[in-house]
């Protein structure tokens, strides 16, 4: 069975599920279209008194907020309810069913309690930063590579999440600490260079929201150095490998429910 | 029933020293004036606005994240949970009213959540020593008053959504769409004396600012005392208000309870 045959198999498992609440489709879309407009209220408070921040004009600052749309979107829909169910599978003893299915255990933790309906935040992040890239007349170069820095965000934010949820089978209650990180990325909504010190430090390697947000809002201003991108892309390279090692340790040292 | 009280308040500081880990998360996460400190004050780098130097910034913030932490309440959470699950029915049958349980609980969590905020504040104070001020004893006084009805509104409000849940499952759901508009037009995330001129007229007509912002710039010593006066008169009106509301809520809400063994 090839990799990708498993993965169609998994996302539409999770697509059915939710097809079974269609009504909840027009709730969830226009929760999306408040959730937006709640982010970026203070974006336009601030901006009201400072025309630029630390380079950063108001429509600039918005691309920012509409990648940390879309990466809580991605959080939502993929990461989250995924990896916590990993916590929950720990604790009730059935993480033994997982590993005895025929597929890489990683993989189907990622995949298998996906809710697509999150996506819908999605589309409304891509809808913001729309708007910002052709306020800030972003082109073709600058779009691609915006993109590619977004996906390598977001990679490193699944490899995040998957190094904490390695640590359940070591600690088993890990839940209420994705709540702690959450907080935590809220920070992101903010163009990183507007922290300054050990703040801006943590936010750009310990926990890299700086990265999932404001490299992708340089790249589509045109002014992220391809050596940074570059660097960018590699360290979530790195970070995937690591969360990699992690989850492969942590599973050596998973007793079993049952032994 | 009030004979009951300091014992439920050990029993209440009992529980949240055997819960301190989680306790620490909690407090952790309402940590949002911390990222607003950081904007507001790189907005005041380049000049104060209004009057609103880093200083300021810095003391709005740091005042805002305790008021925020000495008026919180849960019981919105804890309602919702023993409304669906029955367990409200044995406390229902208590000679002591529940929400009175619920106000001892709140109350008795404070010490412990201003220890675990105590090296946040030092450290704040250490990167922004420029917000110590000297306040004036009634801007203190006034603003201690003013924070208890804060905590009194907030209460209430919990209240209400949580007795919602006699008669919604979407009752924290609804909370959840307050909450968003709290924090907004409460002063938690921005200075409401930074706002757009009508958006800070509106928000002098809603019941957010009375929660947070009102202690907040009282205790800071931005407020003149004309207007510190009405402030604290709109509290007083909304106090009245939200506390109505949320013995009406839970009566009619108790009357159709209809839970196991009810």
């Amino acid at each position: 069975m090839s990799l990708g045959v498993s993965i169609a198999a998994l996302m539409r498992a999770s697509l059915l599920t939710t097809m079974r609440y269609r009504a909840s489709f027009v709730g969830e879309a226009v929760m999306a279209v408040a959730w937006a407009a709640w982010t970026t209220a203070p974006l336009f408070v601030v901006f009201d008194q400072a025309p630029t921040l630390a380079g950063w004009t108001a429509d600039e600052a918005l691309a920012v907020v509409g990648f940390f749309i879309i990466a809580q979107g991605v959080l939502e829909a993929l990461v989250d309810p995924n990896l916590r169910a990993v916590v929950e599978h720990v604790r009730q003893g059935t993480f033994d069913f997982v590993l005895l299915k025929p597929l890489d255990a990683q993989l189907y933790v990622s995949l298998h309690r996906t809710e697509p309906l999150k996506l819908v935040h999605c589309l409304v992040g891509i809808g913001v930063v729309g708007y910002a890239a052709d306020a800030v007349n972003a082109g073709p170069v600058e779009l691609l590579s915006a993109t590619l820095l977004m996906l390598a965000g977001l990679t490193l934010l699944h490899s995040l999440w998957t190094v904490v949820v390695s640590s359940a089978f070591f600690f088993v209650k890990v839940d209420n600490l994705s709540w702690l990180i959450r907080a935590g990325l809220d920070a992101g909504r903010w163009p990183v260079s507007l922290y300054r010190g050990l703040v801006r430090f943590v936010l750009t390697f310990v926990l890299p929201i700086g990265l999932v947000t404001t490299y992708p809002a340089l790249a589509l201003r045109g002014e992220l150095k391809p050596s940074t991108g570059l660097g960018a892309m590699v360290i979530a390279v790195i970070f995937a490998g690591v969360a990699r090692i992690a989850w492969t340790q942590s599973l050596r040292r998973y007793s079993s429910a049952s032994s | 029933m009030f004979r009951a009280f300091p014992t439920l308040l050990r029993i209440g500081l009992a529980e949240a020293v055997a819960y301190r880990a989680e306790l620490v998360i909690w407090v952790l996460t309402a940590t949002a004036p911390l990222i607003s400190m950081f904007i507001w004050d790189r907005v005041a780098e380049e000049g104060p606005l209004g009057g609103w130097g880093q200083g300021e910034m810095a003391r709005y913030f740091l005042l805002a994240l305790i008021v925020r932490h000495i008026t919180s309440a849960w019981v919105v959470w804890e309602l919702n949970e023993n409304i669906r699950t029955g367990s409200l029915s044995p406390m229902l049958l208590r000679p002591m009213h529940p929400l009175v349980f619920f106000v001892a609980q709140n109350l008795s969590a404070m010490p412990l959540r201003a220890v675990i905020l105590a090296p946040l504040i030092v450290g704040i104070l250490w990167w922004r020593p420029e917000l110590l001020w000297t306040p004036e004893p009634w801007t203190i006084a006034l603003g201690l008053v003013s924070a208890v009805f804060a905590w009194a509104i907030a209460f209430a409000a919990q209240v209400i959504f949580g007795s919602l849940a006699f008669f919604s499952q979407q009752s924290l759901g609804l909370f959840n769409v307050y909450f968003g508009l709290w924090s907004l037009g409460s002063g938690y995330l921005f200075p409401l004396e930074l706002a757009p001129e009508w958006l800070r007229q509106v928000l002098l007509w809603l019941p957010f600012r009375a929660t947070l912002a009102t202690p907040v710039e009282l205790l800071a010593g931005l407020v003149a005392w004309e207007d510190a006066l009405g402030l604290v008169a709109a509290q007083v009106v909304w106090a009245v208000v939200f506390v109505g509301l949320a013995a009406m809520t839970w009566n009619l809400g108790v009357k159709r309870h209809e839970a196991v063994g009810a």
